[in-house]
């Protein structure tokens, strides 16, 4: 166990991955697969594995994306880490290749492989083009395809382990705001299953669900409720599809009272999601949703923090829903 | 500086007596020490091109030299405070070092009159010279990069999505793709009115790699639209040498492989930039179909923001955090700063006899008067009305506030 930032435990993944198959492949193009950590050493992908397993690519997103694909379908597991900046150029590779393949062909096409798709947002002056949390919303809507997000290193790299290790063709969803996190996380491989949410906090007054980007917003309002005699359960998605709807079910089954935090636009939210499975299977419950606004993200910091979901509109809409 | 990758059969080299002569040039320049500037008059030489800016009248001359210094104190300014006013918010993708490009490919277009008549401009993330050339309002894009009220976006878009139609600057993008696309979309759309607009996509080397730049150039082609695709080479995507992501020494080179009529210019030369513009434009205009110009060029700062700047010092040579894997080598930075467009274009003036050296000053101390007082008025500038972030998003009204719950 040793304290590592994010970027260092995925990349710790990726490499174990790619020295135990030789036929792995890492696809870049603007984020170079190095990271360094405190007492560990620099682990550089390409020159470790070399310009032909290793490739630095144009601003070719598309490519980047149906390469892996393609790799997948010839039998070599293949990854590629697409910036924030092109993070919808793969859609319809992913969408209606990547994902209706296997099931078009009666099982016959595999693709094990995994597209890292930055999201970016978390930071006011880039307007729109350069803010994409709305996708985990688009990505999370195709079937056959797994989508994932972690919110912590120690998740980052057993959901990368597990994403590089699935016959199933992943999207990865990186959330480029928490690369800076930093915990203790294991040297050796480990695996988190690509489809279980984790309960953060255990509580029975509110039961509020996020993912990726959100979660350290709710894990604020949490640790604020909890310390005000508010029972909270906090549970992590982690995974968008396949979703586990158990785990949240059973939540609000006991606290009767569902609050989703989403950074993605209001319609169609993963929150959205989560209140109508619950509400397909518990009955009374009450709900309320938090999502940044069906409009574009501004540039300008006064309007973009005003629009971001933060703790305090957490704080305040848990007590409304509890009221 | 590049890597030699001429990846041409032996017999079109013989076919085209300018690569050996360029080639020849080369090596006698090497080997005998000759000033880098002599390859400006090589390239002009060998590129046999209409020598339009010779004709121009001696204001229109002028005028260009002041773009070219407007743009160029724009980006010292902004570099300045970014490094040193806590105050300032604002951030860039610095164009200093290619002002040549904007300057003299926007001076040969339609810049004035109404939306209908004006020739259009598309741009990318490093948007400040082509705005500037185009005619933006300095003062208004100054704020605007500072997230204010009254900017020329309202704060919305900032760097990035600069934007002002009314001249003809359809505005900057923070991706690189679609721009070129979209481009011969509204070129399309002037040859379906029969209008005699021409549309110019700014696009750097790493647009090359892009499915959209072989979509635009086919289209454009297939359908002779009129549309001009300005290639500013300046070495690096991002933090990649263009080596990495094109085979071709020449971009250019591809545009010809579509059929389309391209030049290869010295894009720190403004005169030599407008005279190739100059033919393309008029060609477009006339129904002659697209064009393409590779203006081999240098940003003296890094791809973002001003990592190794310091104040008052032009260009960045410290180390850039964020180029992990590709360094720019310093000397080739310095090498290049001893083209620069400024003193080309001053010393060709005066050369011409359009300028002498005290009238270049003053109009150089005027142009740094006029960017101080927009980043003053900038400043002065009110931020934005939170709630306004609802709007805009469709023609009318606003959207519903989510973020509470």
């Amino acid at each position: 166990m040793t304290e590592k930032s994010w970027m260092y435990a995925v990349l710790e993944a990726v490499q174990a991955e790619m020295r135990a198959d030789p036929a792995m492949t890492w696809i870049f193009e603007l984020t170079p697969p190095v990271a360094s950590n405190p007492g560990m050493p620099v682990i550089n992908l390409e020159t470790e594995f070399g310009r032909r397993r290793v490739v630095n690519t144009g601003i070719d997103e598309m490519w980047m994306a149906a390469a892996v694909t393609g790799a997948g379908l010839a039998g070599s597991r293949a990854a590629t880490y697409i910036p924030y900046q092109g993070a919808g150029m793969p859609f319809q590779i992913i969408q209606n290749h990547a994902g209706k393949l296997r099931h078009m062909t009666g099982g016959k096409a595999s693709i094990p492989v995994v597209y890292v798709i930055e999201l970016t947002g978390q930071t006011p002056g880039f307007a729109g083009q350069h803010s994409d949390y709305e996708l985990d919303t688009a990505y999370a809507h195709i079937a056959g395809v797994r989508t994932v997000v972690p919110s912590t290193p120690y998740d980052a790299k057993g959901l990368m382990h597990a994403a590089l290790r699935s016959p199933d063709p992943v999207v990865y969803l990186y959330p480029a705001g928490l690369r800076m996190l930093t915990e203790e996380v294991p040297d050796e491989p480990y695996e988190v299953p690509l489809d279980k949410a984790a309960v953060r906090t255990a509580g029975g007054d509110i039961t509020i669900v996020s993912s990726g980007p959100g979660m350290p917003v709710v894990m604020e309002a949490a640790a604020r409720l909890q310390a005000e005699g508010v029972g909270v359960e906090a549970i992590d998605l982690r995974a968008l599809k396949e979703m586990d709807t158990e785990t949240f079910v059973n939540s609000v089954a006991k606290t009767r009272r569902l609050l989703t935090v989403d950074m993605s636009y209001y319609t169609l939210c993963p929150g959205a999601e989560v209140i109508a499975r619950t509400a397909e299977n518990v009955e009374g419950a009450r709900y309320k949703r938090i999502a940044f606004p069906d409009a574009p993200p501004p540039a300008s910091p006064e309007m973009f923090l005003w629009m971001r979901p933060n703790a305090d509109h957490v704080v305040a809409a848990a007590k409304r829903l509890i009221g | 500086m590049r890597p030699e990758r001429d990846l041409a059969p032996a017999e079109a080299r013989q076919a085209d007596p300018t690569a050996t002569s360029r080639r020849g040039f080369l090596r006698i320049a090497g080997l005998a020490g000759v000033s880098l500037s002599l390859v400006s008059a090589a390239r002009r030489a060998e590129a046999d091109i209409g020598f339009f800016a010779k004709d121009l009248p001696d204001d229109k001359l002028t005028a260009m030299f002041r773009t070219i210094l407007r743009i160029r104190w724009h980006e010292r300014t902004m570099a300045d405070k970014m490094l040193s006013d806590p105050d300032y918010r604002g951030y860039n993708h610095f164009y200093a070092g290619q002002e040549a490009v904007a300057a003299g490919a926007c001076a040969a277009l339609r810049n004035e009159g109404p939306f209908e008549q004006i020739d259009l401009v598309y741009s990318t993330h490093r948007p400040t010279g082509h705005a500037i050339a185009k005619g933006v309002d300095l003062k208004k894009m100054c704020a605007e990069n500072d997230f204010r009220a009254t900017g020329l976006n309202g704060g919305y878009g900032a760097q990035m999505h600069l934007s002002d139609p009314a001249v003809g600057f359809i505005g900057a993008d923070g991706m690189i793709g679609p721009g070129p696309v979209l481009a011969t979309g509204s070129a399309f759309a002037i040859r379906a009115r029969g209008s005699d607009q021409v549309v110019v996509f700014f696009g750097g080397d790493g647009t090359y790699a892009t499915p959209h730049f072989h979509s635009a150039l086919n289209n454009a082609r297939l359908l002779d639209l009129p549309f001009i695709y300005v290639l500013e080479n300046n070495l690096y995507h991002q933090y990649a040498h263009y080596s990495f992501s094109c085979p071709h020494t020449d971009i250019a080179e591809a545009a010809r492989a579509y059929g389309i009529p391209a030049r290869v210019v010295d894009g720190q030369d403004v005169f030599q930039v407008y005279n190739a513009m100059h033919e393309a434009v008029e060609r477009a205009r006339a129904g002659g179909g697209p064009g393409f110009i590779e203006a081999k060029t240098y940003r003296y700062y890094n791809h973002w923001g001003a990592p190794g700047a310091k104040v008052g010092e032009l260009g960045a040579f410290g180390y850039d955090p964020l180029a992990i894997s590709s360094f720019r080598p310093e000397r080739e930075l310095r090498s290049w700063m001893q083209r620069d467009p400024v003193d080309i274009a001053r010393a060709t003036l005066i050369d011409w006899g359009v300028l002498d050296a005290a009238r270049a000053e003053a109009i150089e101390a005027e142009v740094r008067a006029e960017v101080a007082e927009a980043f003053a008025w900038a400043a002065r500038q009110p931020l934005c009305n939170p709630e306004d972030g609802l709007r805009h998003v469709f023609a009318e009204g606003t959207v519903i506030a989510r973020q509470f719950g």
